[in-house]
């Protein structure tokens, strides 16, 4: 049987399909519809060190092909995490992401200190590209000197492996990967949503409570492919592809272009049996074309 | 959770206001007054994302679930769509529905335009366990107002409000309900269903002068429909975290006194 398990580096896992930040809450919200055994791992929803109220509503809205979301990293902080959702995780056996997000430094290097701290934590993901909050995130991740900065004081503090999440909000992205790869990332993952609005024409005002929003689903797809095939010229590390997955020909798509992996975001909500839909899908597509390892066919667009 | 269920029924009964009779066995069983269904409308990306919509009526014995929805954009518009033997694919039931207590008076239920959906289901429900159950129900005109009669027990009253005074109460169904109070109208507990402005009025009159148990069911865009994407949120009183909570998930009925609307 075709094997599905990958190494990202230093991270080990049982398929090659996992579920994007904030669109799998902490797993529980799934448990009794999609089977969590094909995950290859859970990113969980962005957590910071306090509790966070999140954006006033709406926080969603429906585009063409797409969503946009302004959630704001609504989340029960670092306690509430460790507390609550972590032991229920780890009870349904999924390897867990922790996706980190902070409004300084200190705030990242703590939580990734603290995680590096915990059992059943299998690696940290940096939020360095949030759309929807005002200070911190996405700021990290749209300087190239503020990104070194913090992926090498959090590589310092943080014993787990470490991803870093690319915002697309940027002129250039594999410069970015690259700046995050020289400073000690152990693992890509790009892309996070794309910056957008919608204005409602009736009251002739932004739609989104916090006026714009971070845009996903298979509308970014073919931006989130060009953006995995430039990163994947330009770092050596692994790279987690993810902008708008909805079935296994999108996703060979991605590791065509370079993905050790991939992650499925929006098509869970429409779709929530997606992920175990492409790791079967996947496994035929191995057997079919004779392949004993999906890394025979990652980058191989570029040859 | 996930199933497919087939169009036994479609009829326009109001203007763009559609009834589907699907059956589904396992909804049917499982679904209470005041849950959702998430219904995706069609294959391809456009819409992407399911559509919510309340459970209007659920037969175990038939395995037949009720839904109304409102044609308003795009989504509705392909289910307006559906034929019978169509199937379509429904995640559900879902979310936390009305709960109905033990009162001296009345159970009032007021509804306003397609919110009327899961109040005919709660109707149906409260009835059977022998509670007086009184429906005020309006929309701007007597062309948008469903004949709710035919999916009442006998021994509901209803009364109708249109704010062109085409039929009934002429105003908003919270004047009616307003007034009716004002005459005397005994309230036991109250359930409200309606455009957010609506509610919004209802629950701030009910904070000001009535103080009766109130329960409303809430709308709002969204996602996954699960708990998961945090998309759909409703302001709560509380701080930190539970500053907002899930229409979707806590929802989509709340206590009246929990909301900030």
């Amino acid at each position: 049987m075709a094997e599905l398990a990958v190494e990202l580096g230093p991270l080990k896992l049982k398929t090659p399909v996992l579920a994007a930040s904030g669109t799998f809450g902490f797993g529980e919200e799934y448990a009794s519809l999609v089977d969590l055994q094909n995950l290859g791992a859970i990113m969980v929803k962005g957590l910071t060190l306090e509790p966070r109220a999140g954006n006033p509503p709406p926080r969603i809205m429906e585009t063409p092909a797409g969503m946009l979301n302004a959630i704001g990293l609504q989340n029960p902080g670092l306690a509430g995490f460790l507390n609550k959702e972590l032991p229920r995780l780890r009870y349904y056996g999924v390897t867990v992401i922790v996706n980190i997000a902070g409004d300084t430094e200190e705030e990242y290097v703590e939580l990734a200190e603290e995680l590096s701290k915990t059992e059943g934590v299998a690696a940290v993901e940096l939020n360095v590209s949030c759309p929807n909050v005002h200070k911190g995130g996405i700021l990290f991740g749209t300087s190239a000197l503020l990104l070194e900065n913090l992926v090498k004081k959090v590589r310092h503090s943080c014993r787990l492996p470490l991803i870093v999440k690319l915002s697309p909000n940027v002129t250039d992205i594999a410069e970015m990967a690259f700046v995050a790869e020289k400073h000690g990332a152990d693992i890509i993952s790009s892309i996070n949503t794309l910056k957008g609005m919608y204005i409602d024409v009736a009251r002739r005002a932004p739609y989104l409570g916090n006026i714009t929003g971070g845009l996903s689903g298979p509308a970014i797809r073919p931006v989130a492919l060009r953006m995995v095939f430039e990163i994947y010229k330009a770092v050596k590390v692994p790279v987690i592809g993810m902008g708008g997955i909805a079935d296994v020909d999108d996703a060979l798509q991605f590791f065509m272009a370079g993905a050790a992996a991939v992650a499925v975001g929006t098509a869970n909500f429409v779709h929530p049996p997606t992920i175990p839909s492409i790791v079967s899908g996947l496994r035929s597509y191995m057997e079919a074309e004779g392949l004993t390892a999906l890394e025979e066919i990652v980058g191989i667009a570029h040859r | 959770m996930l199933s497919v269920a087939r169009v036994i029924e479609k009829e326009e009964l109001a203007e763009r206001c559609y009834y589907l009779l699907l059956l589904e066995p396992r909804l049917a069983r499982q679904s209470m007054p005041g849950q959702f269904i998430h219904i995706r409308v069609g294959e391809s990306y456009m819409p992407l994302l399911r559509r919510p919509f309340s459970v209007a009526g659920a037969s175990p014995e038939s395995g037949t679930v009720q839904v109304f929805f409102r044609v308003v954009g795009g989504g509705t518009r392909l289910l307006s769509a559906l034929r019978r033997d169509d199937s379509i694919d429904c995640l559900g039931p879902l979310g936390n529905g009305f709960k109905s207590g033990r009162v001296t008076g009345p159970s009032v239920l007021v509804a306003g335009g397609i919110g009327v959906a899961p109040l005919l289901f709660l109707a149906r429900c409260l009835v059977r366990e022998q509670k007086k159950v009184i429906l005020f129900y309006g929309a701007q005109s007597s062309g948008e107002l469903l004949p709710v009669k035919r999916f009442l027990p006998s021994g509901v009253e209803i009364n109708l409000a249109a704010e062109d005074g085409s039929t009934g109460y002429a105003g908003t169904v919270t004047a009616a309900f307003s007034e009716a109070v004002e005459r005397g109208l005994r309230v036991g507990e109250m359930f409200a269903c309606g455009p957010r402005p609506m509610l919004k009025e209802i629950v701030g009159l009910n904070r000001q002068k009535w103080s009766f148990p109130l329960q409303v069911s809430l709308e709002e865009n969204m996602a996954c429909g699960v708990g998961a994407c945090r998309g759909c949120a409703v302001a709560v009183k509380g701080s930190g975290e539970s500053a907002y909570q899930r229409v979707c998930r806590e929802g989509p009925v709340f206590d009246a006194a929990e909301v900030v609307l």
